[in-house]
């Protein structure tokens, strides 16, 4: 995604100044009146006239929007400690932070006014003009391609450099040490999902990563995994495993202890070395020569460890599922899969996306739940559901909401209508004040795990609990960073408030989750738009399609935001 | 990709909202200490003393016992107590540095002394370090547990480096420029909290348990005598004064307050 930029902007620069430097990447003007301009148009609202991250909108924003008068920079492809090039900027204000509310300038500025801003935002902060030497970058030459063996190797560092500690044991975020991360603000923090790679800040390649991890990520907890972070820095891989023998040896003869201190001695003088270059002292040949070397097995293992976290996410943000994403649940006779049957690795999980509720107080800014995953099956009387969502923390209720008094909790609410819109022009069911019918809930709570309840609401925060419950299965798991939920139900119940359910017909649904941790509560919650699923029907059998309802009922949930927005402004 | 519309209207919506603040624990100002502009080192001959307690004023405050939230085993063997302040008999006030803000020529630093700071028990020691500017400080590691040692400079260089449970000693690179102090931390081990303050001449001394303080070889003079204590702050606005004859020895006691 990165390259793709650098390539552009050369082709460019090339074509305006006609210069071949080709490996050089490009340096910001002097700071002008110009980039000022853009900066007080653009920026100011959210990063402060002064830089400080304080503009009038950045209250309710986590991340906070940087404060740049500390020279705190995340995306880097500079070494630790060091400021960003003037190219990491350009990039990273071109493309924008994902997971975060800084948005990307590729076609709201031209390139020309991002470079101009640049040199703006680094007036900020006296280290640009102080610094003496061009920053150090990391080098990226020596890539291993990606294979199983390299991302096995991978795996291994993973653990071995306490990568762990932070982002979990699958790298969902759900870290030991996840819950107490703050950033260099105070603000509160959590490690990236590492299987979510559409949410890392400064890209997912594998070289993207590479350079995060060495560099670390300024401001935030991330630490920096340089050269000597490494075991055995300054030995060859052989040394290295020769080296662990000795060290697990019950006694060691005279002999032994001679060759462990040697090994520690070559250590000693390759970290010797890697210090006196970050403080700036001249190498000699020989030195620099040993300190490639060291560096040479410490960036093989940084590419098997990149290689090892790129595996962890899919190629791309799956697809919402919407037009052929549609959620389908397939078909089967006889009994339905439990939870942990092996049936539902045979069916692809439909994604639906989750955004941060903002309509109605209280409202949530700052979501930290992505999206839930469904998949289903039914047979001629039950049909069942998988649901599965990432979130960092398992959480059931032992912590209260100040507001409210309310136990704070991890949940997840389905919404059906209660009874399904006959064709594309039948009245939407009920959502946030914009429909008219009425909702079919069903609501699960961490602290019942083994229970749902069913719920019909005629506003977001009219929701009352059915009198008659029917008859639903339910299991659930908490597993690194995962939930699992498993409903089961009948097709066809007899409550008139129930949602009945029928072979072929097209159904809205729509998700609402809640992270305890975060804060979640009520109406503070991340919310899907409507969709649809249809228990697809057994080959043979009619089918009705209703495409455009998904279309009509997506649109209806933008109107009725902008609505929500424009009464708002009116009032304020 | 209606959705991710909606999330980008959902991010417009936040921009022109004004809705709750945040409740971040606003970071408390850190006063610093005040370094002479220039520093001259020089053999110092029958120089004098300067020595005293340093006592806590006010109700004694209970101490605070650390939340032990992971690596039990190692980090909650024994109970911990935060160490922003600590009191001992007689009011004594633990870890407070004194030092001279206007020295301009005076003795070297004392090349012998090694520089450490362990990591035992998922607790900095000691909790505040005198780090002399161009000199390497190790960072021990006596846990068998991963530790990340972040160094929130801002004049100098910030560091933030993991330091594994297979890495007993880690030398960090030396800092050209005094400064200080800064907060150390380790994020694994949220509650993990020490200071480092990087100084330009040897006059800094941090009080021990009994509260005392010496500063020696001081040549003969008046200087101006600062403290810094991290929950009683600092008297760089209004230091004392101080007169050194050769050879002799000046007593100085503080009593401190919260800030
Ligand atoms: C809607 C609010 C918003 C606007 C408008 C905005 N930013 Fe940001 N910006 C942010 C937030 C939030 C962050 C911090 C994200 C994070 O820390 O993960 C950020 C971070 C940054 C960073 C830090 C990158 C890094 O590597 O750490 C730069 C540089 C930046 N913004 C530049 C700009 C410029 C230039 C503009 C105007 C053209 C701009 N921003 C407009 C919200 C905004
Ligand atoms: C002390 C906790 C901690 C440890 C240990 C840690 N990380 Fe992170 N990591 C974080 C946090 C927090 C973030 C989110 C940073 C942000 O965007 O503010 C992060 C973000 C990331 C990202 C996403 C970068 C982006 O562009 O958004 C990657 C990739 C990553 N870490 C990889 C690693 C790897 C690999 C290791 C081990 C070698 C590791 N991390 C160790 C805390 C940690």
């Amino acid at each position: 995604m990165r390259n793709k930029n650098v390539v552009s902007l050369l082709i460019l620069v090339l074509g305006t100044l006609g210069i071949l430097a080709l490996t050089h990447a490009q340096n910001a003007p002097e700071a002008s009146e110009k980039g000022k301009e853009v900066y007080e148009q653009s920026c100011a609202h959210c990063h402060g006239t002064e830089g400080r991250g304080d503009g009038a909108a950045a209250e309710n924003l986590l991340p906070q929007p940087r404060d740049f008068t500390r020279g705190l920079y995340k995306i880097r492809s500079t070494e630790s400690g060091e400021l960003p090039t003037d190219q990491d900027l350009f990039d990273i204000i071109t493309e924008g932070m994902p997971g975060s509310s800084m948005p990307g300038w590729e076609t709201a500025l031209s390139a020309n006014e991002r470079w101009e801003v640049v040199a703006y935002i680094k007036t900020f902060h006296s280290g640009f003009k102080e610094r003496e030497a061009p920053p150090r970058e990391i080098s990226l030459e020596g890539k291993i391609p990606f294979s199983e063996e390299s991302v096995e190797i991978g795996k291994g560092l993973y653990t071995e450099l306490g990568c762990v500690e932070c982002h979990g044991n699958v790298g969902r975020g759900d870290g030991t040490s996840a819950p107490t991360l703050t950033d260099a603000w105070n603000f509160q923090t959590w490690p990236a999902n590492l299987t979510q790679g559409w949410t890392y800040r400064g890209g997912s390649d594998t070289e993207d990563i590479f350079k995060r991890f060495i560099g670390g990520i300024a401001g935030s907890p991330m630490p920096a995994f340089e050269g000597d972070s490494f075991l055995h820095f300054g030995l060859t891989s052989e040394e290295s495993k020769r080296l662990t023998e000795l060290e697990n040896m019950d006694e060691m003869t005279e002999a032994d202890e001679e060759a462990s201190n040697q090994f520690y001695e070559k250590m000693d003088e390759a970290v010797n070395i890697a210090l006196n270059r970050v403080e700036g002292v001249e190498l000699s040949a020989a030195e620099q020569q040993l300190y490639d070397n060291a560096m040479k097995v410490v960036y093989e293992k940084s590419w098997h460890l990149a290689n090892y976290v790129k595996s962890l996410m899919p190629e791309e943000r799956p697809e919402p599922a919407i037009g052929n994403n549609v959620l389908r649940s397939q078909y089967i006779q006889g009994e339905l899969p439990t939870i942990d049957d092996a049936a539902w690795e045979t069916s692809e999980a439909r994604y639906f996306p989750l955004v941060g509720q903002i309509v109605v107080e209280p409202r949530q800014f700052n979501p930290t739940i992505d999206a839930v995953n469904v998949k289903s099956f039914y047979n001629d009387t039950e049909v069942v559901f998988l649901f599965i969502w990432d979130d960092r923390t398992y959480t059931t209720g032992d912590e209260t909401d100040e507001t409210t008094g309310k136990p704070l909790e991890d949940a997840l609410a389905v919404q059906f209508p209660v009874k399904v819109p006959q064709g594309p022009t039948a009245p939407k069911p009920y959502f946030l004040g914009g429909g008219r019918l009425p909702v079919y809930l069903w609501h699960w709570k961490a602290s019942a795990p083994e229970q749902v309840t069913e719920l019909t609401a005629k506003g977001i925060n009219a929701a009352e609990v059915q009198e008659v419950q029917a008859d639903l299965q339910v299991k659930s798991t908490y597993t690194d960073g995962q939930y699992k939920l498993w409903v089961k139900r009948a097709l066809k119940t007899e409550d008139k408030k129930d949602l009945q359910l029928e072979s072929g017909v097209f159904v809205p649904i729509a998700f609402s989750a809640w992270d305890g941790s975060n804060g979640d509560i009520d109406t503070k919650r991340t919310i899907t738009s409507w969709y649809t699923f249809v228990l697809e029907p057994v080959p043979s059998s009619r089918r009705f399609i209703y495409p455009p309802l998904i279309a009509i009922l997506s649109f209806g949930l933008l109107v009725g935001l902008r609505a929500a927005v424009q009464r708002r402004n009116s009032v304020s | 990709m209606k959705t991710y519309l909606l999330a980008s209207l959902a991010i417009l919506l936040a921009c022109c909202s004004i809705g709750t603040a945040f409740a971040a624990d606003s970071d408390a100002d850190v006063e610093m200490l005040v370094f002479p502009d220039s520093y001259t080192a020089s053999s110092v001959s029958n120089g004098g003393t300067i020595s005293g307690v340093v006592k806590f004023e006010g109700d004694m405050p209970e101490m605070k016992m650390l939340e032990i939230t992971k690596d039990q085993a190692i980090c909650g063997a024994t109970e911990k107590y935060d160490e922003a302040l600590v009191v001992g008999e007689g009011n004594a006030l633990k870890n407070t540095i004194v030092y001279l803000i206007d020295i301009s020529q005076g003795k070297d630093f004392d090349k012998a002394t090694k520089l450490e700071m362990d990591q035992k028990g998922c607790q900095f020691t000691p909790h505040v370090q005198i780090v002399p500017v161009g000199v390497r400080l190790t960072m021990l590691n006596s846990d068998k547990v991963n530790h990340n040692v972040h160094i929130f400079s801002s004049i100098n260089k910030p560091v933030n480096k993991q330091q594994t449970k297979n890495r007993r000693r880690m030398p960090l690179a030396a800092v050209k420029k005094a400064e200080g102090p800064v907060s150390v931390k380790c994020d694994i081990h949220g509650w993990m909290s020490a200071w480092i303050a990087y100084v330009p001449h040897p006059y800094f001394a941090v009080t021990n348990e009994k509260g005392e303080f010496t500063l020696e070889d001081v040549p003969a003079g008046t200087y101006k005598l600062g403290y810094w204590h991290e929950a009683c702050g600092s008297n760089s606005e209004s230091p004392v004064s101080i007169t050194v004859e050769a050879g002799g020895t000046v007593t100085q006691d503080f009593a401190l307050k919260l800030k």
